[in-house]
């Protein structure tokens, strides 16, 4: 299987700290891939260096783009594979290349409808000029349509549709953590990162967020990225997972070989004394 | 038949640009008035320089209200468009058409070159910045004789448009058109693709840089926009008064500026209309025909401050709100919001 990211020896430090240490991982294509690890060994800060958040200090994110994309883009691969090293370029640039992300803290517009919310997703697909925008000219407003039938399926897709034109701040957290997972679909993603798609969800919601999570794989033919704290979500719904403690390399398998990890055991219940 | 043609009217008075033709309409009846001496011409007066006043605020609300901006320079942009539009049609005499574009193109220009420095910093740091590029045009203003006459003021004429000398009423119908093209523009940019950027920049940065939005880009057309209308709002400014002093341009009346936005309401366009109202024609129109309150010198500038303060902290969503507050208690509800609740809790069950 072809492979849509590849991380390799990645290392950041915050005042001498190395909150990422020398990891390299790989990510198949339509493959869902798990991050985990104990509080504070570093999962959200390898996220933000693979979208370039932060800046590594040492190591590349080589991403796998599709050629027609870059053709858009008027742009060239980094390497012979096909792949452009994402280490360096700007954040809002990111998206372009088909990987997008969500929030560990939701981040979506208050005062927003809901498909307005999903638009933004849209945002780097907008061709029409600032001008024929302001003017509101044939361009800009077939555009505009075009879009929001797709903002429209997205959020049918995941199942909440029926609120598009609601103001997305007063509703509840499960709708606006599936709101967010539906931007992501605007932009025909490769790669889907979610930080921590559980937190604060309840056990039913959870069950479903598997599912979601495998009918977005299937329906969008993309990969996705999580990091995750239930482990119950996270051994049923991905394929492999790489375990990580203090920024570190540990493990890396299908689930059951990471439940079976002495390795993995020690970084979350500490060394056994009977051992 | 007919019930088909009210359908449709009905559905044209909900589209925001009738709304905006028809209150046009309604504010181009006032010359009229006036002229027939119902209404009195400094009314007239006062009025048209609400609507001056209401085309900057909506430049400001672009960046206050949706971009989560502030500028203190409101003021010297305005004023920099008014001698501008002096100096063009009174000294260079190439007319109103070339003098306006002139008022809209260079403070536009100069406030992205200003924009490009300054909105690399954020917040309290920005509105320090702006205030200083404020007070830095302000003493060009005074010391830039050749082009402003300094402390003596700059004295204009009415403009010939079309041909036609234009008199007080007619200038501020020409103020009208303005501001209902300026109501259409702003309508045209919040709500669509430049809207939500804005919208997803002041809610969060980082939110919207993953999500593409080039966000020193947006500041920077925000802030153009910012400028380009208090350049707009200072050559009306001139051609309706056909004066200007440096002593117009300062702090005060950016900070009234932002009164208007924030007691308006934030991202709204008619309510930034009746916070300019309030804020410049209130003191004007009543205040000063009290008795013994009239006479306190400095009075629109406590009356606002007070204003200020009564709505950030009893009506956040200023006048806009208030008006919904109201129009929500007089609709019945309908029965399908239970509906809906059970819907909602169903989805995210």
């Amino acid at each position: 299987m072809s492979e849509v990211l590849r991380v390799e020896n990645l290392s950041i430090s915050f005042g001498g700290l190395a909150a990422v240490d020398d990891l390299s991982f790989s990510v198949s294509d339509q493959e869902i891939f798990g991050l985990i690890g104990p509080n504070g060994a570093g999962k959200t800060t390898v996220f933000n260096c693979i979208t370039q958040f932060y800046k590594p200090d040492k190591g590349s994110v080589w991403f796998t783009v599709d050629p027609e994309r870059l053709a858009a883009r008027r742009q060239k691969a980094d390497n012979a594979e096909g792949q452009i090293n994402l280490v360096g370029r700007p954040v809002h640039s990111i998206i372009n290349y088909g990987l997008v992300r969500t929030f560990q803290n939701v981040e979506i517009i208050g005062e927003l409808s809901l498909v307005d919310n999903v638009l933004i997703g849209g945002h780097v697909d907008f061709r029409a000029s600032m001008l024929s925008q302001m003017l509101r000219l044939p361009r800009a407003r077939a555009e505009e349509k075009a879009y929001r039938e797709k903002a429209m399926e997205a959020l049918d897709f995941l199942g909440i549709g029926h609120l598009a034109d609601q103001l997305a701040g007063g509703q509840p957290y499960g709708v606006r953590k599936r709101l967010e997972m539906a931007r992501t679909l605007m932009a025909e993603p490769k790669l889907i990162i979610l930080d921590e798609p559980a937190a604060g969800l309840n056990e039913s919601e959870t069950d479903g967020l598997a599912e979601t999570i495998r009918e977005i794989r299937r329906r969008y033919e993309c990969a996705i990225l999580l990091v995750e704290h239930d482990m119950g979500l996270v051994m049923s719904v991905c394929d492999r997972i790489c375990a990580i403690s203090f920024g570190k390399f540990l493990a890396m398998g299908t689930p059951a070989e990471i439940q079976q990890d002495p390795l993995v055991h020690e970084a979350y219940l500490g060394e056994r004394d009977d051992v | 038949m007919t019930s088909t043609w009210s359908a449709a009217a009905r559905r044209a008075l909900k589209n925001s640009h009738v709304q905006f033709l028809i209150l046009g309409a309604a504010l181009l009846l006032l010359p009229v008035l006036s002229a027939n001496g119902i209404i009195k011409t400094s009314t007239l007066s006062t009025l048209g320089f609400v609507l001056i006043y209401a085309i900057v605020a909506m430049g400001l609300n672009l960046l206050l209200g949706y971009s989560g901006l502030i500028s203190l320079g409101t003021a010297g942009f305005m004023g920099l468009g008014a001698y501008i539009a002096a100096y063009v049609q009174d000294n260079l005499r190439l007319g109103f058409w070339v003098a306006l574009l002139a008022a809209l193109v260079i403070p536009t220009i100069i406030g992205i070159l200003v924009g490009v420095v300054s909105l690399r910093v954020r917040s309290i740091y920005l509105a320090i910045a702006t205030l200083c590029i404020s007070e830095i045009l302000l003493k060009t203003f005074e010391q830039a004789e050749w082009f402003t006459r300094g402390t003596a003021g700059k004295q204009s004429t009415f403009p010939v448009i079309f041909g036609i000398h234009t008199d007080r009423r007619f200038m501020f119908s020409v103020i009208v058109i303005a501001l209902v093209l300026i109501m259409m523009l702003t309508h045209n940019i919040v709500h669509g693709h430049l809207g939500r950027a804005l919208h997803a920049m002041r809610s969060s940065e980082v939110a919207a840089q993953a999500m593409g939005v080039n966000v020193l880009k947006y500041k920077l057309f925000a802030f153009a926009m910012a400028t380009l209308y208090a350049g707009l709002g200072g050559a009306l400014y001139l051609f309706f008064l056909r004066s200007s002093y440096p002593s117009s341009w300062n702090l005060f009346l950016s900070l009234n500026v932002i009164a208007m936005v924030v007691v308006g309401g934030l991202r709204s366009i008619f309510g930034t209309l009746a916070g300019a109202f309030v804020i410049f024609a209130v003191p004007e129109l009543v205040l000063k025909e009290l008795p013994v309150v009239g006479d306190i010198p400095g009075l629109p500038y406590i009356f606002s401050g007070i204003l200020i303060v009564v709505v950030i902290m009893f009506f956040p969503q200023g006048l806009k709100g208030l008006a919904d507050r109201v129009r929500h208690a007089l609709t019945p509800r309908p029965p399908s919001v239970t509906k809906d609740a059970a819907v909602v809790q169903e989805a995210t069950r």
